[in-house]
């Protein structure tokens, strides 16, 4: 250990401290919203489909960059299958908080979590 | 700092006969070749870690230690050529060619910043500093292009996790790489090429 490297320590802690910060002031700002909850799944940029929280089901994204089956479960959403290798997107467990997200990279799947008034309330109201 | 003349290291053993550059320039190829296998080997058996389990998306980032070993000992571009043939063969070897775009990112990132503080820092970082840096910038670096491809900058909120799991690896990967410089530094001609 130099000199140097408490300056890069010290950076690097307050990058940390800061990003940790940003994360549980979101975490606390989702856990005093109590409206209903959406899970919006975009592929590859596109819209694919917007699903509320509460109504417990299955979804299976298939589109050509890929498979993964999300499951609506208990308020919040969780990855169980997907035919990527590297299994991410299941390992990231469930999410329940406004802004949380899962991403499934390879599939270019991203699930997440927003609010009743969440940026672009493009909610599609009838799902089945 | 400043380093003796080439010259005045080479021990007449290395240089009899051979004052070419072709000389030295094979002996990086070689160098890097077999660095690059080590590498290799390394991010093989870093895929068998469950770090995953507890950090989705995290890596030890062994691969790390060889990159930081050759830019201690080689030139910036020798390095470069590392990651190259790290990322291209690790992506067809493990068949993870989706994350290809992720880990040159990454790796090109946490190069820049590990190559700057090595060279203009000159002599005021240790290792353990330098790589710390180098697996917080790698993850920075695939966060980035995750961000281009998804189109949306939200996935940043993993960076806290993200960057705790490579703070404590760099950590590791520095401590590795101090010890395999001081090693390699006792045999001749790695010392010749750190100031050739």
């Amino acid at each position: 250990m130099k000199r140097g490297d408490i300056w890069l320590i010290a950076i690097v802690l307050i990058t940390l401290g800061i990003t940790s910060w940003m994360m549980f002031q979101q975490r606390a700002a989702s856990d005093s919203y109590d409206g209903v909850k959406y899970a919006r799944i975009t592929v590859d940029r596109n819209h694919y489909r917007t699903v509320r929280l509460d109504e417990e089901q299955t979804i299976e994204i298939r589109t050509n960059h890929g498979y993964n089956l999300l499951q609506v479960k208990d308020g919040g959403v969780r990855m169980i299958e997907g035919d990527c290798r590297d299994d991410l997107c299941v390992l990231m467990g469930f999410k329940d908080r406004i802004g949380d997200t899962i991403v499934c990279l390879p599939n270019r799947v991203l699930v997440e979590i927003i609010g009743e008034h969440g940026e672009e309330a493009d909610v599609d109201a009838v799902v089945s | 700092m400043s380093y003796p003349e080439p010259q005045d290291r080479v021990s007449d053993r290395y240089q009899a006969g051979i004052g070419s550059r072709g000389y030295y320039d094979l002996r990086r190829v070689v160098i890097i070749a077999i660095f690059a296998a080590i590498t290799i080997v390394l991010g093989l058996i870093e895929a068998m870690i469950p770090l995953q389990l507890a950090v989705p998306g995290a890596k030890l980032g062994l691969g790390n230690i060889m990159v930081l070993t050759c830019l201690y000992f080689l030139r910036a571009r020798d390095a470069l050529t590392l990651i190259a043939l790290k990322t291209v063969l690790t992506a067809l070897i493990l068949g993870t060619f989706s994350s290809f775009l992720f880990s040159i990112a990454g790796s090109l990132l946490s190069f820049l910043f590990m190559y700057g503080l090595l060279r203009i820092g000159s002599g005021r970082f240790s290792m353990i500093g330098i790589s710390l840096v180098g697996g917080v910038t790698h993850n920075i670096g695939q966060l980035g292009a995750a961000t281009i491809v998804l189109g949306t900058a939200k996935i940043f909120y993993y960076l806290p996790f993200l960057m705790a799991a490579g703070i404590v690896t760099g950590i590791f990967v520095g401590l590795a790489a101090r010890y395999l410089i001081q090693r390699l530094e006792r045999i001749p001609a790695f010392e010749e090429l750190r100031y050739s």
